[in-house]
């Protein structure tokens, strides 16, 4: 594709896209493939190099390979064609489903579908390693009260990692998304979602930053029905000189009555070099809503960490600590424990590499 | 032990500690007495090497008493029930016990060498063997006691070259000292002093205290806060945990009442940055019966 298509960061809901690093991400030199490990779990495991599955390394289980349309979002649309889909009938559970994805360079693009009937359940974990461009499109549908658990993390050791989920939510159904950006490339998380009655929605995780590295989220959340519940709890970390931005927007439509809808927006700056750009949404058309929302930057208590070291943890360990707590309860959200224990791993990778 | 030299100490340029000396032998302990305002806290966020607190003049000298293998800890236990039977005994005689006891340590153990404390990292003067116990504990969320004191006591194992307990070893450990301290083990689990009443919260610093071990405590109005018996327990606990031949205690306090528990060698009040009076435990019931008016 070219990257004369770029959306324009006029527009407000790429104010603070870093799009000049997806170019930079697509000219990156070819790379030989990062190592991966999958996690402890049953199930699917699938592996894309380059948005391209290598199936003598892949498990499909139930997930198919199919053709996917473009859709409209600016970059999104690149993703069509090839891609994965795991459609689950009525009442059925799936095994958790693994995919990795692996960058070795340049860009690459990849259309993907998750569809569950009346009362299914699945879980899917997804990983992305290496360097480059990785675009990617995921329509995400959930019928009559099926759920769906989400774990997402962004471990590229350089280039962009841009996202572009498109969800529709059932009647009484249950999605919880967590993301973690825990890598050194750039990243965008866009994401649609709309609600339907009684639906439940969480979108949410925990993005760190550092050097000049920048990652967003840019979710709305659109209640389309009444009694919906909808929760966005980011966390944002920015160390040296990078940047950390969360846009997450409810709204709620004029006969969304009873609608729960929750944003919780904090940054954390490690240095006074870095930024946190927050911008919490609400536009309400319903008048019998509760809508709540809190956004706060901070640094860490200066306080808590003397008192760490008077007790003999060095500084850059006590930092790490505190650090780690303040996205605790973004990383808390996910269920299934081998999945949590590696992302908070992660994280202290993360840490143990910026601190 | 600790060797305190004409500190000046300020706080956004405003000069708190102005030209302060005190000695600390191992083995003793002494009480810090002296109005709202004066400087205690200050000294103990100067010994324990806050950002902010500024050193402008003057030295802090600390030489911790290493033991020197099983055989001394023996020896220095058994000194210790000594110590412990002087309790009963006047003032001066004690003082002149507590002399004896550390001329029997110094043959018994290694003394290190003295070290320039300023010029440690808080945690570094942690490893050293200095503890602080906060007038106003510090609230952690997120952050639970049992982790905190692991990684505070493994760190300092750490500096020591001594290999880190296991989850296992120092749960055990930590619900010893928590019992020994009548505080609930389930406290161990919740986040360090995060909901914890004033009183807990003092209680938890001992506990902290009894894990770690240290050689050298400074108690900022440890009692400030606690009930009648919570009183008792802590005193109990000071006592045990730092009444050693090998230790030393600087005990901040505005009220006799715990120096009841805590019989000090010495009392000094501290006054306008600087130690205006120096005496031995009836200096602290003059003061609570005439006040600072007096004594300064
Ligand atoms: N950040 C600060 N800026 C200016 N002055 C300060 C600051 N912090 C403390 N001080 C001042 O330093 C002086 C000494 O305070 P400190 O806390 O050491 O007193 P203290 O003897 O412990 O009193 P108390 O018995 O009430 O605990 C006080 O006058 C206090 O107002
Ligand atoms: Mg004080």
């Amino acid at each position: 594709m070219t990257l004369l298509e770029l959306p324009s960061t006029r527009a407000e809901a790429w104010r603070w896209a870093d799009l000049g690093a997806l170019s930079a991400a697509a000219a990156l030199a070819p790379v030989a493939a990062a190592a991966h490990e999958w996690l402890d779990l049953p199930g699917a495991r699938l592996l894309f190099v380059d948005g391209k599955l290598d199936a003598s390394r892949s498990e499909l289980g139930g997930v198919t390979i199919e053709d996917h349309p473009a859709g409209d979002h600016a970059l999104g649309k690149h993703a069509r064609g090839l891609g994965w889909a795991l459609r689950l009938d009525r009442d059925t559970a799936a095994d958790p489903v693994q995919i990795v994805h692996v960058a070795t360079g340049k860009e690459n693009h990849l259309p993907a579908a998750i569809a569950l009937g009346d009362d299914a359940v699945a879980q899917v974990v997804e990983t992305y390693i290496g360097s480059g461009w990785t675009n990617r499109a995921t329509r995400i549908t959930l019928g009559r009260a099926a759920r769906l658990h989400r774990s997402v993390r962004l471990l590229q050791s350089a280039g962009f990692v841009s996202l572009r989920d498109d969800t529709s939510i059932g009647a009484a159904a249950r999605l919880v998304t967590v993301f973690l950006g825990a890598g050194d490339a750039g990243a965008r998380i866009d994401g649609q979602v709309t609600v339907g009655e009684g639906g439940y929605a969480e979108v949410g995780g925990a993005l760190l930053c550092r050097g000049e590295q920048r990652q967003e989220c840019a979710v709305r959340v659109h209640h389309a029905e009444p009694n919906g519940q909808s929760h966005q709890l980011w966390r944002a970390v920015a160390a040296d000189r990078s940047t950390a931005s969360l846009a997450a927007a409810v709204e709620v439509a004029r006969h969304a009555q009873k609608t729960d809808g929750e944003q919780s927006l904090r940054g954390l700056l490690l240095q006074r070099t870095a930024t946190v750009n927050l911008k919490p949404e609400l536009e309400i058309f319903a008048d019998d809503v509760k809508c709540a929302h809190g956004a706060t930057v901070g640094e860490l208590d200066r306080r808590a960490l003397f008192y760490m070291e008077t007790r003999g943890i060095a500084p850059a360990r006590a930092q790490a600590l505190l650090t780690r707590a303040f996205v605790a309860d973004a990383l808390g959200r996910i269920g299934d424990d081998t999945v949590r224990d590696a992302f908070e791993a992660d994280a202290d990778a993360w840490l143990e590499r910026a601190l | 032990m600790l060797k305190i030299e004409n500190l000046h100490a300020e706080i956004d340029g405003k000069p708190i500690l102005k030209g302060l000396s005190l000695t600390v032998n191992a083995g003793e302990v002494h009480a810090i007495m002296g109005p709202n305002g004066a400087g205690k806290s200050t000294l103990g966020y100067v010994l324990g090497g806050r950002p902010g607190y500024e050193v402008t003049g003057g030295s802090v000298r600390f030489r911790p008493i290493t033991g020197a293998g099983d055989t001394t800890s023996v020896r220095v236990e058994r000194s210790r029930d000594t110590l412990s039977l002087d309790f009963a005994r006047d003032e001066r005689e004690r003082g002149d016990s507590a002399r004896d006891q550390r001329e029997g340590v110094a043959t018994a153990s290694a003394d290190g060498d003295w070290i320039d404390l300023l010029a440690l990292d808080p945690h570094e003067r942690a490893a050293a063997g200095l503890f602080l116990g906060f007038q106003y504990p510090v609230e952690i969320p997120g952050v639970s006691n049992v982790q905190f004191l692991r990684e505070s006591l493994n760190a300092q194992r750490a500096s020591r070259g001594e290999k880190p307990l296991s989850g296992a070893e120092f749960l055990k450990l930590a619900r010893g000292e928590a019992a020994k301290l009548d505080m609930d083990a389930d406290m161990l689990k919740r986040p360090v002093n995060v909901g914890f009443s004033g009183g807990e919260k003092k209680r938890n610093e001992m506990v902290q205290m009894g894990i770690i071990d240290p050689s050298f405590a400074i108690l900022d109005e440890t009692d400030s806060g606690l009930d009648i018996d919570a009183l008792r327990i802590v005193g109990d606990g000071i006592n045990r945990i730092m009444r050693r031949p090998d230790k030393a205690v600087l005990l901040i306090t505005h009220y006799q009442r715990l120096l009841d528990y805590v019989r000090p060698d010495f009392v000094h009040v501290l006054d306008g940055g600087v130690i205006t009076r120096t005496g031995g435990p009836e200096l602290a019931h003059e003061l609570e019966r005439q006040g600072y008016g007096v004594a300064a």
